[in-house]
């Protein structure tokens, strides 16, 4: 693990929340009520009772917020595969691929004190975080890469720091595409805007030129191609109302499992 | 002169049959939606990498049925969302189940092993008697024979916890807090193998189960799994 710069990037203003998380999940395994256990939206039935069930538990195991596993530079996946959408067709992305993405800006809006943009030498400008991480797909495959960004923690700190009311934080992508985490993932260490994928610009197959890693999540809550982000007190305006399109599909909001 | 009289025997109790078949349930939907998952993904690999293109132990391709074709044939959100739901239920099940063994003592007096079955020599001669399809006391047989004892503490106790921690390795969440899933395995990748082979491995448990009912007396063996009560057929002077 290198983790570079030294100062503290936790947002002051999410400290309620991580007491929040540390709160042993435990109790929500009973009642379902506490939010760290819980998705945005509990779905009907036996299955939104196991979904409950499953994120509290599993919020419960990692209530000291451990990291993802780091390995070692001879664990990096010889090739690193490229799935879903690799190349959005959107002639204004295209545009930016061709000019190196040197006008890409990135706005931090809603819940925050101060909205703003930054612009892509900014986030680099920014202490940066290098994790070489396992990323874990649902349908089966996993690979190690090495990924460098700035922590999502420190750009929301950038932009103000969250507000009270802030619960989820929402990434738009270029292709329509968007997901949602909650506080208890947004300041983990390793929750991270990355822009380089083993020492080279991040490639347009895996995301460029920012993409969400979110470790202890699989794969489809890293979203790629991250055009803006948001945070909210609720999801419940955006489209389908789930947080996500994956969950909006019918695939789980936590991703954690 | 001699005549037949039944007599019926209360030979399972309310928890053995409920979650018996709880049990039926909950396994087959984990056997279902775990079949719908790896379709979506039909190659296993070792280690903690693996993905399309990277040496593999298993591709279903080789056993005739393409990436594609695989593919349509799963429906892993399905599966995803029954498997994780099923997972629960079983667990819940699993652990009534154990819970109420212990305390009635259910668990040592007709599963574990008692002294006498304790031997090699009882379990090789069980195991002959199957192997020849010699079965003469099973069909009125009311207690479990040393083999079906064995396998049964078998799948309590290694199989399913086997099953339990190789799952939980698979997911990026548990594996954070509790690293050593991915030591004890090896990695994801290692971990989704073997669960794997449990699948197949659970697939030849349930043939030769149902088998042994049938041998046994199919209709009498799966009524007492129902009604709870056997019947006992003796001959009387």
């Amino acid at each position: 693990m290198t983790q570079r710069g030294t100062r503290s990037l936790r947002p002051r203003r999410i400290t309620r929340r991580r007491m929040l998380a540390s709160v042993p999940a435990l109790g929500a395994l009973a009642t379902g009520c506490s939010e760290v256990g819980r998705p945005p939206v509990v779905r009907g039935g036996l299955i939104g009772a196991a979904d409950v069930f499953t994120m509290s538990l599993s919020r419960w195991a990692q209530a000291d917020q451990p990291l993802a596993r780091e390995y070692g530079p001879e664990d990096i996946a010889p090739s690193f595969p490229t799935w879903g959408q690799t190349n959005p067709e959107s002639e204004e992305y295209q545009e930016h691929v061709r000019q190196g993405f040197r006008d890409w800006t990135l706005p931090v809006e809603g819940l925050v004190a101060a909205p703003r943009s930054f612009s892509m030498a900014e986030l680099v400008g920014m202490p940066s975080r290098t994790q070489i991480t396992a990323h874990v797909c649902e349908q089966g495959w996993s690979a190690i890469g090495e990924w460098t960004g700035v922590r999502l923690a420190h750009v929301l700190e950038a932009a103000g720091g969250v507000t009270a009311d802030a619960r989820y934080v929402v990434f738009h992508a270029v292709d329509g595409w968007y997901e949602s985490i909650d506080m208890f993932e947004v300041v983990h260490p390793q929750t991270i805007l990355a822009y380089r994928l083993n020492g080279a610009d991040l490639p347009v197959g895996n995301g460029a030129p920012l993409r969400l890693r979110v470790e202890r999540q699989c794969g489809y809550k890293n979203i790629k191609f991250v055009r803006a982000v948001e945070v909210v007190d609720s999801v419940a305006g955006l489209r389908r109302g789930t947080g996500g399109l994956s969950s909006d599909f019918g695939f789980h909001w936590f991703g954690g499992v | 002169m001699s005549a037949i009289v039944g007599k019926w025997l209360a030979l399972h109790s309310y928890n053995v049959r409920i979650c018996h078949w709880i049990n039926v349930i909950a396994s087959g939907y984990l056997l279902l939606s775990g079949i719908h998952i790896f379709l979506d993904f039909p190659e296993l690999y070792w280690g903690n990498t693996g993905y399309q293109g990277y040496p593999a132990l298993f591709k279903l391709s080789d056993w005739g049925l393409s990436w594609d074709e695989a593919g349509a044939l799963g429906n892993r959100m399905w599966g995803r969302n029954y498997h994780f739901t099923f997972a629960w239920v079983f667990l819940v099940n699993g652990v009534v189940y154990v819970g109420w063994s212990l305390w009635t003592g259910h668990l040592r007096t007709r599963l574990w092993l008692t002294r006498p079955e304790m031997t090699m020599a009882a379990i090789a001669t069980d195991a002959r008697q199957h192997l020849r399809w010699q079965d003469p006391a099973r069909t009125a047989a009311t207690t479990y024979g040393a083999i079906q004892r064995l396998s049964y503490l078998l799948v309590l106790f290694v199989f399913v916890p086997m099953m339990l921690l190789t799952g939980l390795a698979q997911s990026p969440g548990f594996a954070a807090a509790w690293p050593w899933l991915l030591d004890i395995f090896g990695g994801r990748q290692s971990a989704r193998t073997l669960h794997s082979i449990g699948t197949v491995v659970f697939v030849l448990f349930v043939v030769i189960h149902v088998l042994e009912v049938v041998l046994a007396g199919a209709v009498n063996r799966i009524r007492a799994m129902f009604t709870g009560r056997f019947a006992v057929v003796s001959e009387e002077r």
